[in-house]
């Protein structure tokens, strides 16, 4: 490694790529546009030196070929948890010219909306360990997991156009939900110029029976403890509503589920037609896109915001669900066990926001938005804090919540990481564990799991997973991001 | 040699993927079906309850294979079904050279508690998707988004 602490160019032989990484600061590393031909801008990874060493291949060819398509500004980004996807790498952030740029299910990622949502409690781990066992229970009977999983709201093709227009608006003004929680969703559990009459009858019929579910994969509903030792920002915590003293929190990961996937795959087949009528052409097909000023560009806005709101739709109805699990085993009322939510943040997802190039479109697949103190979309309780960002680790580690920052509006248009990233495929983790086998170690360590396959339970061992600490300890040194706690899971459910 | 698929380790790492070959394209989608139905759930363990038959066409073999498993996916979510099994048939018109698939999709409504269910696939995905014919064996390679 050369230029330690200052700018360098790093030794090839450490990476997973023959390219140029130049050293920015400690925590990011450029890759110049004279590394590939057709970027039109460079590439910054956000990584420790071990984190940057560590990472795939994907990450810099990926990252490298985001940097070519049309419109887009500053620079292509990838943040820690970073590491190959389709088209755009997990973890990328690129923003786009409204007017001369581009916008790519591949920028966005097949899960639209995929995302984190955290509920506080006033229990403790003191409250809950005598009767965790049937909190678990009673929470895997209501929020239905795994392959096919139907959910419990039953709706008619007009409803479920009104789940797509409105989001968790259309949650809480049908009962599954608080009105307060509205204010503590990005964008307010709805996203503007959602049109169902974009969105396929495939597509529909994939989601109409999937409000509420959790689905499979790395999703997964958490029981977690915040203890004191693990508050890093005592304002911002009490701000958020933890105090730690070993309280309670559930976090909710999931998204649109089926439906979003087909909103996808539906738009990359018109895309790919379409980039031939517009002249583009991209390294990868998984990195189809269109004009976002275009009638094909506006028809996937139209479907991908559709998609977002069913997903926050989904979480709101998971969250009541929630609430009243926890009501029925606690027998009290949600209200007087606190259960309030915390926030909701959406890290598969392309928007319109404004920075200093002017109106852009951002794409974050795998990256969370992390505004900074005072931005005016923050709700009144959070908008000297930053807005909060939920991160999800492993099942068997552990979770943080952070906030954002003004410098990350500067640098990576108001983006950060969104979880902890896998380092190995499912075949090699099911190779190193078998589920049942960590159902019981789990168990023995105080998480108590339950999961509807013992193979995708395999899947999601700690072991495939980077370390989230050292991910967390990079946006906050960036300056990205700043953690406010880190929660410890007691009980966790899986598809 | 026979219809084969191959669950392969390192080709996604957050997802799924498979080598599927025939020694006639036929073949070859019906090695491609298995493997997607065994993602799912253990079709041994699945009933024999409902049926659902499927037509598609396209003028191109590896489209035709995309839409097939794709329609499947479609169907595991949109009636709620696991599969048992799919006989499937698969004939190129001679005037205008144009595929069709048809198949009967055997299965049954997902049930936790009686089947071995394993990935929630949520699509079949273009990601290093290829169809080809090499030598007199054909070959796809799919990679699944769970």
């Amino acid at each position: 490694m050369e230029g330690q602490g200052g700018a360098g160019r790093v030794n090839l032989m450490q990476l997973n790529t023959d390219m140029t990484v130049n050293r920015i600061t400690d925590q990011v590393w450029e890759i110049p546009v004279s590394e590939k031909p057709g970027m039109l801008v460079p590439a910054r990874i956000y990584a420790s030196e071990s984190i940057l060493t560590a990472m795939d291949r994907g990450v810099f060819d990926q990252v490298t070929n985001v940097a070519c398509l049309p419109g887009i500004r500053r620079h292509a980004l990838c943040m820690p948890d970073g590491h190959w996807g389709y088209g755009f790498p997990i973890g990328g952030v690129a923003a786009f010219d409204v007017e001369e740029g581009v916008i790519s299910p591949g920028g966005v990622g097949y899960d639209v909306n995929c995302g984190m949502r955290l509920i506080r409690t006033d229990l403790t781990l003191e409250d809950v360990r005598p009767r965790l066992e049937l909190l678990m229970t009673e929470l895997f009977r209501r929020v239905p997991a795994g392959v096919g999983a139907k959910g419990f709201v039953h709706l008619g093709r007009k409803e479920f156009a009104e789940v797509m227009r409105r989001g968790a608006t259309w949650c809480i003004a049908n009962g599954y939900g608080w009105q307060e929680d509205l204010e503590r969703m990005e964008q307010g559990g709805c996203l503007d110029g959602a049109d169902p009459s974009h969105v396929s009858d495939h597509a529909i019929e994939r989601g109409i029976n999937q409000l509420g579910t959790l689905g499979s994969g790395n999703h997964y509903l958490e029981v977690q403890v915040v203890s004191d030792d693990r508050i890093f920002d005592r304002a911002a915590a009490a701000a958020l509503g933890l105090y730690g003293r070993d309280q309670v929190v559930v976090m909710v990961h999931c998204g649109s589920r089926g439906f979003g996937h087909q909103v996808a795959s539906d738009y990359l087949k018109v895309f790919e037609k379409a980039m031939r009528r517009y002249g583009i052409s991209v390294p990868d097909q998984q990195l189809a896109c269109a004009p976002f000023r275009s009638p094909e560009g506006r028809d996937y806005f139209a479907a991908m915001n559709c998609a977002a709101n069913a997903a926050f739709a989904n979480r709101q109805v998971i969250t009541h669900r929630v609430r009243e699990a926890f009501s029925a085993v606690f027998d009290t009322a949600a209200e007087a066990l606190g259960m309030s939510l915390v926030y909701d943040v959406a890290h598969n997802v392309a928007k319109v926001e404004q920075y200093r190039e002017g109106t852009l479109l951002v794409h974050r697949k795998g990256s969370t938005r992390a505004f900074g103190p005072g931005n005016p979309d923050l709700p009144a309780c959070y908008r000297d804090i930053g807005q909060p960002v939920i991160c999800g680790g492993s099942m068997e580690t552990g979770s943080y919540l952070l906030v954002g920052t003004d410098r990350a509006m500067q640098e990576t248009f108001g983006s950060t990481m969104h979880g902890s990233g896998r380092t190995m495929s499912r075949a090699q983790a099911k190779r190193g564990v078998r589920g049942d086998q960590l159902l019981k170690d789990m168990k023995s360590r105080g998480i108590l799991v339950k999961a509807v396959s013992m193979s995708g339970l395999a899947e999601e061992a700690g072991f495939a997973y980077k370390n989230i600490s050292e991910v967390v300890e990079t946006v906050d040194r960036a300056g990205i991001t700043k953690k406010v706690a880190e929660l410890r899971p007691i009980g966790n459910i899986k598809g | 040699m026979v219809m084969t698929f191959t669950f392969l380790d390192d080709v996604a790492l957050a997802d799924m993927a498979f080598d599927a070959a025939g020694d006639t394209p036929v073949e070859l989608f019906r090695a491609a079906t298995e493997a997607l139905i065994e993602s799912l759930a253990d079709p041994s363990t699945v009933a024999q309850a409902c049926y659902e038959t499927v037509a598609l066409q396209d003028d191109d073999l590896s489209a035709l294979l995309f839409d097939w498993l794709g329609h499947l996916v479609y169907l595991k979510d949109a009636r709620g079904m696991v599969f048992h099994h799919v006989t499937l048939a698969l004939d190129r018109s001679s005037a205008y050279g144009i595929w069709h698939l048809r198949a009967e999709v055997v299965g049954a409504p997902v049930d936790q508690s009686t089947q071995d269910l394993r990935s929630d696939v949520k699509g079949v995905t273009k990601h290093l998707y290829a169809l080809r014919q090499e030598g007199d064996r054909w070959k796809a390679r799919v990679v699944l988004d769970v």
